[in-house]
């Protein structure tokens, strides 16, 4: 019994699907962007032909992110915190703290003993602490954003960045770079920004052991670090931090089912129309 | 589909009482203006000031402006005063209440008129303008930079609370008295600018209009105890207009005299807010969010109610000693004694009188998850938000969510975040009901 999750985020759309054991038989990540939105529907189609299954033989597909609305395929839609924790909570069972870095956001969410989200933050309305403010800044620096983790690792102490809105973070950047700064050092202190960002926020919640960093943030390992230096201890990131949402999305999916939902329409195999 | 939820501002209520509640905001401003032309006087007035029997018994009209704020957000009509207010020097994270009033009263002074298309025909120039230390600091500047605007006397009178720690048998004198100074001090401008003498009989019969009144309203909340619940939030957020703006008058009384006959009635019949209430929410503090009230619709949408709030409520009603013989007195004791209402059990506890407050309503509730809005603007209730609710969490483990906006500026709201958030707290709501 196969089950999918699809995870519509703002850059980039994941796919998982697992079967009844809850072993993860396939995944696939495409990009999302105002441009790609009608390939969610192809990410979907590449991880079904990946795992050897047709589309009718999915029992359950539960769509998160913020493309999760209008996905005609879809039988249920679950907001990615509750997604994120039942992957995460999967992958590392004594988690308690989840530091989410996406593209457009960042989130902190705090599981209860039990692994149910207990309570949770969002970043409010600003690139500050996600993807997208380092993505900007790896424009200006003209450094690969893939490049960014390791540069930061390599810097002899950081420069203090001390504005978070991004566009002006940009200014600073660019004055510290005609002030003589190095650019491994600038971009450690935009990495101890993000963390510093993320941290405080999280910090509302009350951060507990074991904490997991997850979203393609957890993929920079300078961000990473940088995040362990705010907690004071070592966090944990998942083997592909891409894909913790659409795995809790197919388990949650596999939750329904096995709690005797089934899915209630019938799944029309269409473009996601959730830019339009 | 998204723009017609974002031109709609105000939230479907759950009681027919509530609805009749914009007859009383307009007559508020109509009322003000009637004055005017009556050569009666007009004063500039704010919430919670301890002063409003006094205005009542000196037929002084009340224009409260914060109010005229929240009714520019819900006509989606600020945007002009803010931006007035802004290009005057005023900073963005100024109270947006107050940005809006000066900002009316910016526009009106440049244009030697009232701005056209005002909500409910606008604000006239008052005759003078009472401000207040009572929740926060901008209340007390506020008046003052509107004299930049008006050339109209200012007052303002502080409103005194000891910290939750201070030994209140120790204090109490020492607050009661400077509270009675500060009543008394006002009653003498009062006195000098309507040329008339208080007559202590008149403020005794406010007093009791507004303590009946809000004892009422009292009554009220508790009976939304009840489950399902009979009135929502967004019900509490209109009815407030009578015990806040109409205190001290028969007006207030009949009116919720009428609510509580309606609550009672669906108490009895067991007829609630929505006709499957899964979910029981307490808002737990930070102004409302009066540019899009329909927000608690859209919780209703999932089946949870919000059935109590921490903001803009009526005083639980406390008993001030027999002895006291004078009305001035009455006043400064019944002020000191709702603001020390929860002390000793936050001396006890906490810490905090509001954490206690809220644990008070969690348990008496039964409420399933807490709701708060941080708004940008506003400090008295924003500040603090994240620690409360960090204490709150040392006592319940309820799922808590913190909606982040303003309670008039749109420019900080996102619609999508907030439901990406409703969304997910929901889930948590029912991933614990299971």
């Amino acid at each position: 019994m196969p089950f999918a999750g699809i995870d519509i985020g703002s850059t980039m759309t994941k796919v998982v699907i697992t079967d009844e054991q809850e072993k993860i038989l396939a995944s696939h990540i495409g990009p999302t962007g105002a441009e790609h939105r009608h390939l969610a529907l192809k990410v979907m189609d590449e991880t079904i032909k990946k795992a050897g299954l047709s589309f009718d033989a999915l029992d359950f597909i539960v769509a998160t992110g913020y493309g999760r609305i209008n996905v005609p395929f879809a039988d249920k839609q679950i907001t990615e915190i509750t997604c994120h924790a039942r992957g995460i909570r999967f992958l590392f069972p004594t988690a308690r703290t989840i530091i989410d870095i996406g593209g457009q956001d960042s989130k902190g969410i705090k599981l209860d003993a039990d692994g149910k989200v207990s309570n949770f933050v969002m970043n409010d309305k600003c690139a500050a602490g996600t993807g997208r403010f380092l993505e900007v800044i790896s424009e200006t620096l003209g450094i690969a954003l893939t490049d960014m983790g390791a540069l930061a690792l390599s810097a002899d102490g950081f420069v203090q960045i001390s504005n978070m809105c991004t566009v002006f973070a940009e200014h600073e950047v660019t004055s510290r770079l005609a002030e003589g700064a190095g650019v491994a050092e600038i971009v450690a202190g935009l990495h101890e920004a993000i963390a510093s960002r993320v941290v405080n926020m999280t910090r509302h919640l009350g951060i507990e052991k074991d904490v997991v960093v997850t979203g393609g943030g957890a993929k920079n390992q300078g961000l990473v670090k940088a995040i362990e230096g705010k907690v004071g201890f070592a966090v944990f990131t998942p083997p592909e931090p891409f894909i913790t949402g659409a795995l809790g999305a197919a388990l949650v999916g596999k939750d329904f089912y096995d709690r005797g939902i089934r899915p209630a329409k019938e799944r029309k195999k269409e473009e996601v129309t959730f830019f339009s | 589909m998204e723009q017609a939820q974002q031109a709609k501002t105000t939230a479907v209520k759950g009681t027919d009482t509530a609805r009749e509640v914009r007859a009383l905001v307009k007559n508020i401003y109509r009322s003000a203006h009637e004055a005017k032309a009556n050569g009666q006087k007009v004063a500039y007035m704010m919430v919670a000031s301890q002063y409003d029997e006094i205005l009542r018994a000196m037929d002084v009209v009340p224009l409260p402006t914060e109010n005229y704020a929240g009714l520019c957000a819900a006509k989606r009509d600020m945007d002009r005063f803010l931006l007035k207010a802004e290009a005057d020097g005023y900073s963005q994270v100024l109270c947006s209440y107050a940005r809006i009033g000066l900002g009316f009263d910016s526009l009106r002074k440049d244009l030697g008129h009232i701005p056209e298309g005002s909500p409910d025909g606008g604000m006239p120039v008052p005759d003078m303008m009472l401000g207040s230390s009572a929740v926060c600091d901008p209340r007390f500047k506020w008046y003052q930079a509107a004299s930049r605007y008006l050339e109209v006397p200012t007052y303002g009178i502080d409103v005194v609370a000891p910290p939750p720690q201070d030994d209140l048998n120790a204090v109490r004198d020492y607050y009661i008295q400077y509270q009675r100074d500060q009543l008394k001090g006002l009653i003498g401008f009062l006195e000098a600018q309507t040329g008339k003498k208080m007559d202590p009989d008149r403020l005794w019969e406010a007093i009791r209009l507004g303590d009946k009144a809000w004892q009422l309203w009292y009554d009220i909340d508790r009976l939304r105890v009840a489950i399902p619940c009979p009135m929502p939030s967004q019900d509490h957020f209109s009815i407030m207009v009578a015990g806040h703006y109409y205190s001290g008058t028969q007006i207030a009384v009949d009116f919720y005299q009428k609510l509580y006959d309606e609550v009672k009635y669906k108490v009895d019949h067991k007829i609630g807010v929505i006709p499957d209430e899964k979910h029981r929410i307490l808002y737990g503090g930070g102004l409302p969010p009066w540019h899009t009230l329909w927000i608690f619709n859209y919780f209703e949408s999932f089946g949870a109610v919000f059935v109590i709030e921490n903001v803009y409520r009526g005083y639980d009603p406390v008993e001030v000693p027999s002895h006291v013989k004078d009305p001035v007195d009455f006043l400064a004791w019944r002020a000191f004694l709702r603001f020390t209402r929860y002390h000793e059990k936050a001396r006890a506890r906490s810490g905090n009188p509001i954490v206690e407050k809220l644990l008070d309503m969690i348990a008496d509730y039964k409420i399933d998850g807490v709701v708060f809005h941080a708004c940008r603007s506003c400090r008295a209730t924003t500040i603090g938000q994240t620690h409360m609710k960090s204490e709150l969490g040392k006592y319940s483990d309820l799922p808590m969510m913190q909606l982040v906006s303003d309670m008039v500026d749109l420019r900080d709201y996102s619609e999508a975040q907030w439901k990406a958030q409703i969304g997910a707290f929901i889930e948590a709501l029912e991933a614990r009901g299971k």
